[in-house]
């Protein structure tokens, strides 16, 4: 088995007790000269930067920037972070509404050239109705599986082809298809999630990667995993998304969601899932930069290297 | 009056804890293993990264959560801090770099242009801290064999000379160590705003000489009682020059955090270093002559090393850098942040590590409590 390969989740509307990267940094006391006073503006973005530099130079695999209709757009984040990195996989998360197919591979195929092809797709099905709605998205139920296939469908038309003619349930494309340096760029990696009929029948057909969430209270059942695993078709790699809390004694562990334990009991589990077949790791673990820095430095040499 | 904080940089990378301080393993002055960054691994290979990278990030942390600039220390066992801070001014944008050197090392003219050139490059967010002081092997290391005081008569020198060639000449000067004849910054390198300077030295030759040529006169963390003394001291030998302090931090929501973080870290340090560190005498330096004075005679266990609550004497034990540092709750350490503002400090030098972590963890947990100078807090009563 190979390192598996750790994603860290950005915080798209901030996190720590000062909210860094949503919130602009606190002001400083008034008797303390504030350094900042004169030059440019500093940004919460600064912030998310430091989060995927600590996940670059940490030697993680990739970071993943949810779509967070309440927080910063994911298509903007991923395009900074993915400009200040030259290893990192950037995983851009939206849903199918947000764009035309042929636009959302525009928008993608202008990433891949601004960051040498690291940029990756995660593509949300399964959100609210009521957030879809005040997006301005009123497909709803399992249309919305058959919008996404359309939509990856079309962007992959598009993405490889020429004269492409599409007509669907959802869109419309005449004599498509993109030319020039836009052409011939790796497609972003599709992960997809969800353990719906409709989930699993769009992820076998078009996932390059399926995300399954560890739920809070432990662990993912044998039996009903590998149910789900077979409806995928034997083609998509698999993923496990989980909050991470790892710590270099066992007695300074608070609270026991998702992987938790000393550095060598999340390593351990982490491998455990590795040898159920997930490859790839979506964690998170707030404040994100110190935590990026400590399963950096603690846990992934744990894992690295295992043949 | 406000303060100016600052934040020092690690310019010989960073340990990711006390608990593991002894091994530098951001950046490449440890040898490289799995748990390195900067430069790291992947696939089995070097990723390219530097400890300058790392470094960039240190700077931009502290930057944007308001510090003043960072310390860029100079010893044999780091990088160069001009180097360093020519390759920083690029990626930062308000962070202002106090470059630690020692005149003797280098002339003053090429100082001039190079602190020059670095203002064009930073907009003019250069600073000096200025060693004059060290003394024994260490001297010698860099090939420097004048002696004691006479280092001091150097550096003033030093400062006339880098002055005289600042706003463009002609300049002539003839010194016991340096002659110049026509010098001058040329074109618009010449005239730009004369960076502080920050002047470090416990002697007497020190304090005289901070008095013709320091904005601040910088110390180590002492006792504070013993830094009274000092700043007192320095009053009465020269037109008071401000007053800055450098001070190790460790803070922690709670005190009983803070302690158990330093109990961590200290079962990596061997009896032997700490008798060593005990009967040490400090070479021809007189700060760390003083400083071996503040330890405590007798050894039992690391707190006797608290030499006055919250004042940590042991810190050169667990990781390379001072020895001092505050140890605390952050209202522990503001606390005490406070009385050195009170005794009149005007700029601080915070560190703590790792650099990168701990900035922000000062930034936001102890900083906010500081409540300033005494002076600045309204009517105070003093009864007699």
């Amino acid at each position: 088995m190979s390192a598996p390969r750790l994603i860290w989740t950005i915080p798209t509307r901030g996190d720590g007790k000062a909210n860094r990267g949503w919130d602009p940094a606190p002001a400083l006391p008034p008797s303390i000269r504030d350094g900042r006073i004169g030059g440019p503006a500093f940004t919460p973005f600064d912030y998310l930067h430091q989060i995927s530099r600590a996940a670059e130079l940490g030697g993680l695999g990739g970071v993943y920037v949810p779509y967070d209709p309440a927080g910063e757009e994911s298509l903007v984040v991923s395009g900074s972070l993915g400009r200040d990195s030259r290893y990192l996989e950037v995983i851009a998360g939206f849903p199918a509404g947000i764009a035309t197919p042929v636009y959302a591979a525009k928008v993608s195929a202008t990433l891949q050239r601004a960051f040498g092809g690291r940029l990756s797709w995660r593509l949300e099905v399964d959100l609210d109705e009521r957030v879809q709605r005040a997006q301005g998205d009123f497909v709803t139920g399992a249309d919305r599986y058959a919008r996404a296939a359309e939509f990856l469908t079309v962007a992959k038309a598009v993405w490889h082809g020429q004269d492409v003619d599409f007509t669907g349930r959802f869109y419309e494309v005449v004599k498509g298809g993109f030319a020039g340096p836009l052409a011939g760029l790796p497609f972003p990696t599709v992960y997809l999630s969800g353990t719906s009929d409709e989930a699993l029948a769009l992820s076998a057909e078009h996932a390059d990667v399926h995300v399954f969430d560890l739920a809070p209270d432990g662990d993912l059942n044998q039996g009903e995993l590998d149910h789900y695993v077979s409806r995928l078709g034997g083609r998509p790699r698999l993923a496990l998304q989980a909050s991470v809390h790892a710590r270099e004694e066992a007695a300074e562990l608070t609270g026991s969601a998702g992987l938790h334990g000393t550095y060598e009991q999340v390593a351990d589990q982490i491998r455990a899932y590795g040898e159920r077949g997930f490859d790839t790791f979506f964690l998170s673990a707030d404040p994100r930069l110190e935590e990026a820095l400590r399963i950096a430095q603690h846990v992934r040499p744990l894992l690295a290297g295992r043949a | 009056m406000t303060i100016d904080i600052w934040w020092r940089i690690g310019m010989a990378g960073d340990p990711s804890s006390l608990r593991t301080a002894h091994r530098q393993s951001r950046g490449d002055w440890a040898p490289p293993g799995p748990d390195s960054i900067t430069p790291g691994t992947r696939d089995g290979e070097p990723d390219g990264y530097g400890l300058l990278d790392y470094l960039v990030e240190t700077a931009r942390a502290a930057e944007g959560l308001g510090f003043h600039g960072g310390l860029l220390p100079s010893f044999p066992g780091t990088d160069d801090p001009w180097a360093v801070a020519s390759a920083l001014a690029r990626a930062t944008k308000t962070y202002k770099f106090m470059i630690a050197f020692q005149p003797g090392f280098l002339s003053p003219v090429q100082a001039a242009r190079m602190t020059a050139s670095l203002h064009r490059a930073s907009a003019g967010r250069v600073a000096y801290n200025i060693i004059t002081g060290g003394g024994g092997p260490p001297q010698l290391w860099w090939g420097d064999k004048v002696a004691h005081d006479d280092r001091y008569a150097r550096t003033s020198e030093f400062l006339d000379v880098l002055r005289g060639v600042w706003d463009g000449g002609p300049f002539d000067f003839d010194g016991r160590f340096y002659r110049v004849r026509g010098g001058g910054l040329p074109g618009p390198l010449a005239g730009l705003p004369f960076p502080e300077v920050f002047f470090s030295g416990s002697s007497p030759a020190a304090i005289e000489a901070a008095g013709r040529h320091a904005d601040y006169y910088l110390s180590w963390l002492e006792p504070l009682d013993a830094l009274r003394a000092k700043f007192d001291a320095v009053r009465a030998r020269s037109a008071a020059p401000k007053f800055a302090v450098r001070v190790d931090i460790l803070a922690r929501e709670t005190a009983e955090e803070a302690w158990a973080e330093i109990e961590r870290g200290w079962r990596h340090v061997r009896p032997e270093d700490v008798r060593a560190q005990l009967s040490r005498d400090g070479g021809d330096s007189f700060g760390v002559r003083r400083a071996v004075g503040f330890q405590p005679e007798s050894f039992t266990g690391f707190r006797d090393f608290e030499v006055e609550p919250g004042v940590f004497a042991g810190l050169a034990l667990m990781r390379p850098g001072p020895a001092f540092g505050l140890v605390g709750s952050y209202e522990q350490v503001a606390e005490r942040l406070d009385q050195l503002i009170d005794l009149g400090v005007g700029a601080l030098i915070l560190a703590g590590g790792p650099h990168l972590e701990e900035a922000y963890r000062v930034a936001e947990g102890v900083l906010p409590l500081l409540r300033g100078r005494l002076g600045d807090r309204g009517p105070v009563t003093l009864s007699a």
